[in-house]
């Protein structure tokens, strides 16, 4: 029988029982569903992970000082870590070769008769290559070839340096918006601002940055900002030392384990941490590195994912068995009608694949309707971890393609089965 | 004279129940040629249906040969015997045998369907009427079964074993489901068929029926025996 014919005949057949092919489509549904949902876990991970690579290069080690949880707040642990620390730790760890520092915090500016709060970060010159690494925003209508570099991203003036870093200049850089806010549009460079009670030459300010995301367009305006040196932020506008976040960069990635130990002696000696009765150090500082926020990634989602892919492996086993189910019932219904098509002259293989084809097409609408209804549950599945679930394109032809199987498995041997009846006694079956 | 349409030789068919072996068929000699008519009778159990299914290929037999227009069956594969049975063999069977979710034409077509893609869509359609013109059915191409008068059902059915300018149509009680008028009807329709070339052999244990072939042969206890007219009673 030529393929028309043969998808003809089992439409026909399945149309006419439409509820019993509906109620036996509901595993492939529930499983290829699953499946979808799973994948957009494992690929939300992924993303995510993706996200913080950018941030966070694979020669780079996250510090900041431990938070602990005491009577259900955050509390940060143990001793700072000081700007002080971080300039020596390029001296004193071979492997690091640049440490990059902030601060940050929310402080009024004022100018003339214009007062904004605003984000303030203290910082080093090297923050702006750390921004544009982070690959998060770009500056507005961003289409060429290249990417962009540090120097892009400021409009007008420049940046801080080094030396204005161990000088603790006062100077500071705006944010697109925040130079409007402040000088309605006349030309900030030169001009001295007040923040809070300190004097502040605005040196630079940055060109007009959008995210790249679309969807954080609205959430954050990322021209809202105030950069000034680390060094100016802590000696003028903290009453007490600050705990400075670092980012060490290691001279070779393939060290970085070592690098983290090079790191966590000279911290446990300076922060003065011995050993515990049990050996244990309590370190008052987090060391992170690319690897450690994979690992917690993937552990978050893996639970879920593994509850997922339970679901999936019933649901589809369930559904192939349904659907083998029904067609050996629809066999033994239908009999006679195979004994019919054998004695005009069916071969074998054209019941087999005439029975064949019924099955699959339950199970490959079962797997349609299940690759929308994964989609649709993938915000369900991203609030139930984090909000960390995306659908991932491959999942959608490879759910459909199990689905193909579970029909061509499970409906194969009571196709067989059909094709091997003796068409005497099925002509007579009753 | 030219080769016969069917040819047995000794066709036996024996089946074995538990222990003990019931011959069904002993030693069958049975010649028919083109355009002959032939009526097969006995009572119930006689082996006439074991011989019926032995000419229609679908049943092998267990000692003997059989010639299909020259052809010996016995070393066909059951492929080869169902293309056979496809291409050569008509069925009639008592109950119709149509297919309930297909129209008449549908029903008509299924044989040309099975012939691995030899007659298209429309070929089929545009045969499928035609056949069932010839049994003046051409009202009914798109009726299903069930909006058919069992004789208007025989008459798909029919239609269905011409379609493929088979050999021979084996006719398995086909006035058996009929009431009487609408059997005469059949009978006449199938000896029209006749008069025009097909080669028609009709089982029946109805002498009504079975005057209407040009030879009668008697089934007894799995024995087949050619009779005269004269010497069947009903």
């Amino acid at each position: 029988m030529s393929l028309t014919d043969l998808l003809r005949t089992a439409l026909r057949s399945v149309s006419a029982n439409k509820l019993r092919a509906v109620l036996t489509m509901l595993g492939v549904v529930i499983g290829v569903a699953s499946v979808i949902a799973m994948l957009a876990l494992g690929n939300g991970a992924r993303a995510a992970v993706d996200a913080t690579f950018q941030d966070l290069g694979a020669n780079q080690i996250q510090i900041g000082q431990r938070f602990e949880m005491q009577d259900r707040e955050f509390v940060a642990s143990g001793e700072k870590l000081t700007y002080q620390e971080g300039l020596e730790m390029l001296d004193t760890v071979p492997l690091v070769e640049r440490v990059e520092m902030s601060v940050s915090k929310t402080l009024k500016a004022r100018f003339g008769r214009a007062t904004i709060e605003i984000g303030a970060i203290g910082t080093t010159p090297d923050a702006l290559e750390g921004f544009v690494a982070g690959g998060d925003v770009q500056p507005v209508g961003w289409t060429g070839d290249a990417a962009f570099t540090a120097d892009d991203l400021i409009g007008e003036g420049r940046f801080f340096s080094t030396d204005e870093v161990y000088a603790a200049a006062p100077v500071c850089v705006l944010g697109y918006q925040t130079a409007l806010d402040l000088f309605s549009g006349d030309n900030p460079i030169g001009e001295t601002i007040w923040i809070e009670r300190t004097r502040c030459t605005v040196i630079g300010v940055a060109v007009e940055l959008e995210s790249t995301d679309v969807t954080q367009r609205y959430q954050s305006n990322p021209n809202e900002f105030l950069a000034m040196p680390i060094s100016t932020m802590i000696q003028e506008l903290y009453d007490e030392e600050p705990s400075v976040y670092m980012t060490a960069h290691v001279t070779d990635a393939n060290r970085i384990e070592e690098a983290k130990e090079q790191i966590t002696t000279y911290l446990r000696e300076k922060h003065q941490i011995e050993q515990d009765a049990e050996g244990n150090y309590l370190d008052d500082f987090d060391l992170t590195t690319r690897n450690d926020i994979l690992g917690q990634q993937q552990e978050a989602a893996q639970t879920f994912s593994i509850l997922l892919a339970a679901m999936a492996t019933v649901s589809l086993m369930v559904g192939g068995i349904g659907i083998m189910n029904v067609m050996l019932v629809s066999v033994t219904e239908r009999t006679r009608e195979i004994g019919v098509r054998l004695a005009i002259g069916a071969k074998q293989r054209d019941i087999v694949s005439q029975f064949l084809l019924e099955s699959i097409l339950i199970s490959a609408s079962g797997g349609l309707a299940g690759i929308v209804l994964g989609i649709l549950a993938i915000p369900l599945a991203a609030a139930l971890n984090q909000g960390v679930a995306l659908l991932y394109p491959g999942s959608i032809p490879l759910a459909f393609v199990v689905a193909l199987l579970i029909g061509v498995v499970f409906g194969l041997y009571p196709a067989l089965r059909a094709s091997r009846l003796d068409p005497i006694d099925a002509l007579r079956y009753e | 004279m030219s080769e016969p349409i069917i040819r047995t030789e000794k066709l036996t068919r024996t089946y074995s129940m538990g222990e003990s072996m019931v011959i069904a068929l002993r030693d069958a000699d049975l010649t028919v040629h083109a355009g002959e008519f032939i009526a097969l009778m006995g009572a119930s159990g006689s082996g006439k249906s074991t011989l019926l299914n032995l000419l229609g290929l679908l049943d092998r037999a267990s000692a003997g040969e059989y010639f299909l227009e020259g052809t010996p069956v016995s070393s066909l594969s059951r492929d080869e015997l169902a293309d056979l049975r496809g291409r050569r063999i008509g069925f009639i069977f008592q109950n119709f045998n149509l297919l309930a979710r297909l129209s008449a034409w549908e029903n008509v077509a299924l044989p040309l369907a099975y012939r691995q893609g030899q007659f298209g869509q429309q070929d089929q359609l545009s045969r499928a009427r035609e056949a069932l013109s010839r049994v003046q059915l051409e009202h009914r191409v798109e009726h299903n079964p069930m909006e058919l008068s069992g004789g208007e059902r025989q008459r798909v059915a029919i239609a269905r074993a011409l379609v493929t300018q088979p050999a021979v149509i084996l006719a398995d009680e086909p006035t058996g489901n009929l009431d009487s008028n609408t059997g005469i009807e059949i009978m006449r329709l199938l000896k029209e068929l006749n008069a025009e070339g097909r080669t028609i052999i009709v089982v029946t244990h109805d002498m009504n029926v079975a005057r209407n072939a040009n030879r009668i042969y008697q089934m007894r206890d799995g024995v087949l025996k050619e009779s005269e007219f004269d010497h069947v009673t009903h």
